[in-house]
Parts: structure tokens; C-alpha cells; sequence
């Protein structure tokens, strides 16, 4: 998977290095901003109230 | 690696060799390979989340946390800032621990919606206001979010919980434990600390200060905790704090409560309370 993704990334390697890290970079993002607010309320662990 | 036997051209510099033909066992390894891939890939998600969780939900509370501080803060500073009452959302009071240390100063807001716990401690919503006869129901996260109820279980009976409001502060203390109710008087509730707290008389039943409930027990924030709403008239019921977060930390099967009783009120144009220069525990 990983090796199939590097073989796409258009350029020379050290362009492809900058490449890779900003597609990290993305899905770091898009899971700290916008998966894991999603999931947070939705596990059972952060019930604070009672009744 | 063994060399591709089957190529009969010379190796070509400078250029990539042609892909070799796949076999199947190639087609094994890759699968195999992705698999493994996906399976890393999770793993560094699931820490990920974990990191998240811990730490960077704290910070968006914290900012989240800081806007509500402000917004409170000036509407108390609006000497025309009305009395309503307040919407989802909304700052109500100033919450100090100080045996927590003087950096313990969160802004409790009103209600107890899962945007609203995650800026700072929540307000029930049906539940009495700072002062007021009856049981002021906070509930707060204990792992994330601020993590403002994180070491609730360390508050011992006597310890000052202090709620300001718009004009007043209110000092709350933590009854007495299960334990220590039995000879309180002659025992802990001679200590200076202790004064104005004893165990709840009839007919109230017994509330400790800390107690570990079941998540549906709703009846521990009643204004007589523990029991009906309508065991005892408004203008007899004491003034009653209740903290409540999730237990044991990192869990949701039960909750942890803290039950307090009101000793003190001061107007805030005069000194502060000395309470909040309670010490640290040690």
C-alpha cells in the first residue's frame, strides 16, 4: 500500500519526501479535526452525568 | 535476492528494470504485505486517538474554557448585565478547589450537553443555583476535555468548595465520608476546618461526602440527594453542593459523587473568602 503510494507521487525523491510528509500531514488533520470529534461523544467512556 | 534468471538482455544503467513477471506467489506477498500495512496503519491511528483524547482534547477545552471565562467576566463587569436565566452554554459561576491548588479555577456552565462538558464542569439543569436551598448539580469530565473532576476521589470531607457568583461567593465543604460519620462531632468535626459540617439531619438519609453510584442514579443530585423530590419543602432544605464525573477513570460503568453542604456566603465587596487560602493537601 504504502510502496503503491510512493510510486504515484510525481518528482525526484526529496520532492517526493515533501510530498509524502504533507499526505501525512492531511490525514492527521483530518482525523484529529474531523474523525475524532465525530467518534469522541459516541464511546462510552466520557460519561460524566448521572440519570 | 537471487538474480532474475529468466532476463537474457544485459543490465540496463541508469534506466528501471522492466517489472518482472508476477507470480503467484507475489500476489501472496503483496496481500500479505497490505494486510500488515493496515493492520500498522490502525495501530498508529488507535495511538493517535489516545494522544487525542488525553492531550489535545485539553487544549481545545482549554481555549474553549478561557472564551467562557471572558464572556462571564464581562457580563459581570456590565453593571447592566441582566439576571435571565441563563441559556445552554452560558458561564454561571466561578468553581475553586483550593485544596487543589490555587490554579484550580474553573468557570461551570449551564447545562450538561456534551458541548457544553467539553469547554468546562456543567450545571444540571433542573438543579437548585449556587446558594440556593436545594443541591447545586455539577457534573465535569475527569480524562479529557480540561479534565477539571480529574482527582475528585482525593477530596476528603471538610475540603472548601467554593462557588462565586455575580456579587457572592459561596463556600460549600465536602461532608463526611461513610466512615467517619459515626462520632463526626467528637472526631474530625472538632477541627476548626470542620465547622458548620455535619452529617445531614432527618430527613435527609445518609449522604456522604464521596460515594461511587450506578450511572442511572439520577437521585443523587435531588435537592434531598438520595431521596424523593418531594420529601422536604423548599424553604427547609439545606443549601447542598453535588460534583458528579465517570468511574473509575477511563470508564463509564459508574459514577463518583461528591456531596457538600453550604457553610459560609460572603457579599464580594468585602474580603475574599479564607477559604481559598486553604492549603494544598499534602
Amino acid at each position: 500500500m504504502y510502496a503503491w503510494i510512493w510510486r504515484q507521487l510525481p518528482g525526484p525523491t526529496a520532492v517526493r519526501v515533501v510530498e509524502a510528509l504533507l499526505l501525512v500531514a492531511a490525514v492527521v488533520a483530518l482525523l484529529l479535526f474531523v474523525v475524532f470529534p465525530w467518534v469522541d461523544p459516541r464511546l462510552p467512556f466520557n460519561d460524566v452525568t448521572t440519570g | 535476492m537471487s538474480g532474475h534468471a529468466g532476463i537474457a538482455t544485459a543490465p540496463a544503467r541508469h534506466r528501471r528494470p522492466e517489472p518482472p513477471h508476477r507470480t503467484g506467489g507475489d500476489r501472496v506477498r503483496t496481500v500479505v504485505r497490505g494486510f500488515g500495512e493496515v493492520l500498522l496503519t490502525l495501530g498508529l491511528v488507535a495511538l493517535l486517538f489516545l494522544g487525542y483524547e488525553l492531550y489535545i482534547t485539553n487544549w481545545f477545552s482549554a481555549m474553549k474554557q478561557r472564551d467562557a471565562t471572558a464572556a462571564l467576566d464581562d457580563r459581570w463587569s456590565n453593571p447592566r448585565g441582566t439576571v435571565d436565566r441563563p441559556v445552554e452554554g452560558d458561564g454561571i459561576a466561578k468553581l475553586r478547589v483550593p485544596a487543589f491548588g490555587p490554579d484550580f479555577d474553573f468557570t461551570v456552565l449551564q447545562g450538561t450537553g456534551a458541548d457544553t462538558l467539553a469547554s468546562g464542569p456543567g450545571h444540571y439543569v433542573d438543579t437548585a443555583m449556587p446558594g440556593e436551598p436545594g443541591n447545586f448539580g455539577v457534573a465535569g469530565h475527569r480524562v479529557g476535555d480540561g479534565a477539571p473532576f480529574n482527582d475528585l476521589d482525593l477530596l476528603q470531607s471538610c475540603d472548601a468548595v467554593v462557588v462565586e457568583t455575580r456579587d457572592t461567593w459561596f463556600v460549600y465543604r465536602v461532608l463526611p465520608l461513610a466512615d467517619e460519620a459515626a462520632g463526626w462531632t467528637s472526631g474530625k468535626g472538632a477541627t476548626p476546618q470542620c465547622r458548620g459540617v455535619t452529617p445531614l439531619p432527618e430527613p435527609y438519609p445518609e449522604v456522604p461526602g464521596q460515594q461511587i453510584v450506578m450511572p442511572w442514579q439520577g437521585e443523587v443530585i435531588n435537592p434531598v440527594p438520595g431521596g424523593s423530590e418531594a420529601q422536604l419543602p423548599p424553604e427547609q432544605q439545606d443549601s447542598l453542593i453535588t460534583l458528579t464525573t465517570c468511574h473509575p477513570r477511563f470508564s463509564a460503568e459508574q459514577r463518583l459523587i461528591i456531596h457538600g453542604v453550604l457553610t459560609a456566603r460572603y457579599p464580594k465587596d468585602g474580603p475574599r473568602p479564607p477559604a481559598l487560602a486553604d492549603g494544598l493537601r499534602g
